[in-house]
């Protein structure tokens, strides 16, 4: 009898613990600015909180072919997760029109958006105006 | 015995009632958000919550196929953000006559360049 209550318990606690998780992870997409920044937030709920209300339902479950469906489950996310981030960052990084800007937050809490530093790339953008103004 | 399932039932619908509050919201940045990014970052998003609420239920319910039914969900949701990803590229590198598909990350940073420097010489010209 007390043995169901403790494994009751951890499961709670496991379960509490990725919801609390998953809570984070949204308050960050929400309150973040650039979809990058989302991303990591995001990244937080689909490891951690995952594994964590996952882990609570194998716990309450016991050993069984459903328990190991689930850990199934664990895996199969815990792979294909980076894959899903590095495709979405692949898209904002070709998609973004201002991504080199650098959002600078001030002690007076100003906003200030630095272009960086574009000295670098002056050979290839001078060769770009060459061919655009051969095709104008 | 009874007592254990009726206390775990009553606790764990607190915890699928969260989560479906979280996937409204996550619904309604999905809806503001000002890019086509975010709204895949929240449309997966929902996708992992979805698999949560599954998981519980399935134990909380006391239903075996349920598991089947999140990790079939877990698979289809990878498809589809995939396939969201690739053909926005390829629409995006459509409608803007690019060429190159690994080197327009490079592209775009060129081009930045080059509106940047545009500007600078506008000024100086004023």
């Amino acid at each position: 009898m007390i043995g169901e209550w403790i494994r009751v318990l951890v499961s709670f606690g496991l379960t509490v613990v990725g919801v609390a998780f998953m809570v984070a992870a949204v308050f960050g997409v929400n309150r973040f600015n650039h979809a990058l920044n989302r991303m990591h937030a995001a990244a937080l709920g689909d490891t951690l909180g995952l594994l964590f209300v996952i882990l609570g339902t194998i716990i309450m479950r016991g050993l069984s072919m459903d328990s190991l469906k689930l850990a199934m489950v664990i895996i199969f996310f815990w792979i294909a997760s980076p894959v899903c981030s590095h495709m979405i960052s692949r898209l904002e990084a070709m998609t973004d029109e201002s991504l080199g800007e650098i959002t600078v937050l001030e002690k007076n809490n100003a906003v200030r958006v630095e272009k960086p530093d574009m000295e670098k790339k002056e050979k290839k953008s001078s060769a770009k105006k060459k061919k655009g103004g051969k095709k104008r | 015995m009874e007592l254990i399932q009726q206390v775990y039932a009553a606790v764990m619908s607190v915890a699928v009632v969260v989560l479906a509050v979280l996937i409204v919201i996550s619904i309604v940045r999905s809806i503001l958000g000002p890019g086509i990014s975010d709204r895949i970052i929240a449309v997966n998003m929902i996708g992992t919550m979805v698999i949560m609420i599954t998981a519980i239920l399935s134990v909380m319910l006391n239903e075996n196929y349920l598991a089947d039914i999140c990790l079939i969900y877990a698979m289809i949701s990878f498809l589809g953000v995939v396939l969201f990803c690739k053909v926005y590229t390829g629409v995006y590198l459509q409608r803007k006559h690019m060429l190159a598909d690994l080197k327009a990350i490079e592209d775009n940073l060129d081009k930045q360049a080059a509106d940047h420097e545009g500007l600078q010489e506008e000024e100086v010209a004023r």
